[in-house]
């Protein structure tokens, strides 16, 4: 069907359409002092399965990173480019550890993809971190590959202490033109999960199987 | 197999069996997450206005969202292409899979894709469709159709599963949960990434950015629209807000009302195919907007049920639904909203009963996160089976009779005294075991106390009347 007959007949189906009136609206829930937001962020980062490091001076997360790292006896990881912190790629490297391309060719994609199978750890700097509901908020582009959240094993997100907001919508509030900047935004609520098989909690079903949040101050 | 065709038959095949119970137990495990959920956030309820009157508004001025939405997810390099039917929509998936020359393609979750029947239309032009929720893979290996929005194979037990599993991919039997993820998560790791093309549905999309939302616990819906080259969104007409500030407060309460979450696992907003700088990301973004009967439901009385959020809290709520499990439906969409999008989009016949598979007891729209009236359009919808004709003749012909007796209070009286004399000859110790006629249905699982033999008109009389 072609759009503007499409379009037409919506229209026109509107006019006849019997939709009750919405009540008034209510309130939001009020912004929370600094410290406030970082102990509910790590209370309900837990509930969702997820660990929260620090916060630690810039100068000491490339320690922190490399330390959860080894911790999980990762061999090979992907880090954006742009990360809060300097140090990070190469305090892995000096480790032993691999690190993945993560720029996909057009030509030859699956090859490339293959490649993805196993990589051990991969390493974001996040936007914004969302106190209410434990999630931290990824925008990716130049630099920064939605692969490094999504295939490793293990996700750690850097977080600087300002980016903490309450709720989605108070930080959507803020930034409402954000997801027309950029081709992909992902909101990330702890490790991959699923209950399909008889209400049973299970981590790591497609995603990361842990995820890591280290704070900078 | 073949299905019986009505609501009744289909739910007295199922109830009882382990399916049914497997089902009750899963529910009752939704209700106490979304309990807690609820407890913790006394905001919930302004956050459920909020989200109602933001989807409302989205219905009003459908056109002019939809029409802004496509002007901006092709500005950002996406295309959108306009379905009036499911032939229509499968069309559109078919040619752009052909033209892209994919092969391989991987499918989240998407209740669309299931309602145009697409899996098996792209089956038959010899492509390799592979479902990659948990959920829905296990239900695609079994040959089965999902039974829960939420959770599609709610009806199946641990060890349903293993067998599956030995049997179809040929790994070692076994019935713990965590072996099985284990098994799912190797086995479809290298389908995501040999993937040509990934095929998803839309839980919303913003007109102003002209954004998709895509939101998975998994993160299957993240990988198959970042891994293939090629990703086809399908996306029902409705599902469509202004804002991303509005996008912000429906998803909050999708996840607390579908699972009890504070937010999904994974929300992903998607603006267009990769960009020169981007590493990564698909090539190409389609989305095909559904029409398939939805601009008929908004024409009409049950304009409402389109602020559906699917969030699948109404068929944990329902008796109904607990009792007769998402099969007994015999469409994509059950439970009491199912009840009144199936008829609306599929027509009265043959789905005219499904608005009485309903006690009316109106736990569903108490838990609707839009607060819609559920219950309300039920009665509408069975008033219209009604004056259509459609209810078996006894029936309507009772009901008539009924409703003369109520509004003359000779004959109320009357028939009162008969009833009462009439049913001294059919109970026991004051109770009706067994009624005579259609009405034994009703006393199939219950007893009817007997009518008193005196009114209280007439003790009135006798007692304390002057």
């Amino acid at each position: 069907m072609d759009r503007d007959s499409f379009l037409t007949r919506v229209g026109r189906a509107s006019i006849t359409s019997q939709l009750p009136d919405p009540v008034s609206l209510s309130v939001d829930l009020p912004e929370l002092p600094p410290a406030d937001l970082l102990v509910l962020f790590r209370s309900r980062s837990q509930t969702v399965n997820a660990v929260v490091h620090g916060p630690v001076t810039r100068h000491g997360v490339p320690r922190a990173v490399s330390g959860i790292a080894t911790g999980h006896d990762a061999s090979s990881f992907m880090a954006w480019d742009d990360l809060p912190a300097p140090g990070v790629p190469s305090a892995l490297q000096a480790v032993g550890m691999d690190r993945v391309d993560h720029v996909v060719p057009s030509e030859r994609r699956t090859d490339h993809n293959l490649g993805y199978r196993d990589v051990g750890v991969g390493i974001t700097g996040a936007e914004a971190a969302l106190a209410e509901s434990g999630s931290v908020v990824l925008v990716h582009g130049e630099g920064r590959p939605r692969m490094a959240s999504l295939v490793p094993d293990v996700h750690i997100a850097l977080v600087e202490l300002d980016r903490l907001d309450r709720t989605l919508a108070h930080w959507a509030q803020k930034n409402p033109t954000l997801v027309t900047e950029t081709t992909n935004l992902v909101l990330i609520t702890g490790p991959s999960r699923t209950g399909d098989i008889e209400q049973r909690l299970n981590l790591g079903v497609h995603g990361p199987r842990h995820v890591h949040i280290v704070m900078i101050k | 197999m073949s299905q019986p065709v009505t609501f009744l038959g289909r739910a007295e095949a199922l109830i009882g069996t382990h399916e049914a119970d497997a089902v009750d137990r899963g529910v009752r495990n939704f209700l106490e997450l979304r309990e807690k959920s609820v407890e913790e956030l006394p905001a919930l309820e302004g956050l459920r206005d909020r989200a109602r009157a933001i989807r409302l508004h989205a219905l009003r001025h459908l056109d002019r969202l939809l029409t802004h939405f496509a002007d901006q997810m092709q500005a950002a390099g996406g295309q959108v292409h306009w379905a009036e039917d499911a032939a229509d929509a499968r069309q559109i998936a078919a040619d752009i899979l052909d033209r892209t020359e994919s092969l391989r393609v991987v499918k989240s979750k998407s209740m669309v894709s299931e309602e145009i029947e697409l899996n098996s239309h792209l089956e038959t032009l010899g492509l390799d469709v592979i479902e990659t929720d948990l959920g829905e893979f296990i239900a695609q290996l079994a040959g089965d159709t999902p039974s829960h929005i939420i959770a599609p194979v709610l009806h199946m037990t641990r060890e349903d599963i293993g067998r599956l599993f030995a049997d179809e991919l040929g790994v070692p039997y076994t019935e713990d949960p965590f072996e099985l993820n284990r098994i799912a998560r190797a086995h479809l790791r290298e389908v995501f990434l040999r993937a040509d093309a990934g095929i998803s549905g839309v839980n919303m999309a913003v007109a102003e950015s002209g954004s998709i939302v895509l939101v998975t616990n998994e993160g299957n819906g993240r990988l198959i629209t970042t891994a293939p080259r090629v990703h086809i969104a399908l996306m029902g007409m409705e599902r469509i807000v202004s804002r991303w500030e509005d996008a912000a407060v429906v998803l909050e309460t999708l996840a607390r009302s579908a699972t009890g979450q504070r937010l999904s696992v994974y929300t992903n907003v998607i603006t267009g195919p990769r960009r020169e700088q981007d590493p990564d990301g698909p090539e190409e973004v389609h989305v095909i907007v559904v029409d398939n009967g939805r601009s008929r439901i908004l024409a009409g009385e049950t304009a409402e049920i389109l602020a559906c959020i699917r969030c699948g809290a109404c068929l944990n709520a329902c008796p109904v639904f607990r009792t007769a499990g998402g099969h007994a439906y015999g469409s994509v969409y059950s439970g009491p909203f199912g009840s009144i999008v199936t008829p609306g989009l599929h027509g009265m016949d043959p789905w005219w009963d499904l608005p009485f598979a309903s006690t009316l007891c109106g736990a569903c729209e108490e838990v609707c996160p839009v607060r819609i009236q559920i219950p309300k359009m039920l009665l509408q919808l069975r008033q219209q089976a009604a004056s259509e004709g459609r209810l078996p003749g006894w029936l309507q012909a009772g009901i008539a009779r009924y409703a003369r007796m109520t509004v003359d209070p000779s004959r109320w009286a009357r028939a009162k005294k008969w009833a009462s004399r009439l049913s001294g000859l059919i109970s026991t110790g004051g109770w009706i075991r067994r009624m005579p006629g259609p009405a034994r249905g009703w006393t199939s699982s219950r007893d009817l106390p007997r009518p008193a033999k005196e009114s209280f008109n007439d003790w009135w009389r006798a007692n304390r009347g002057s």
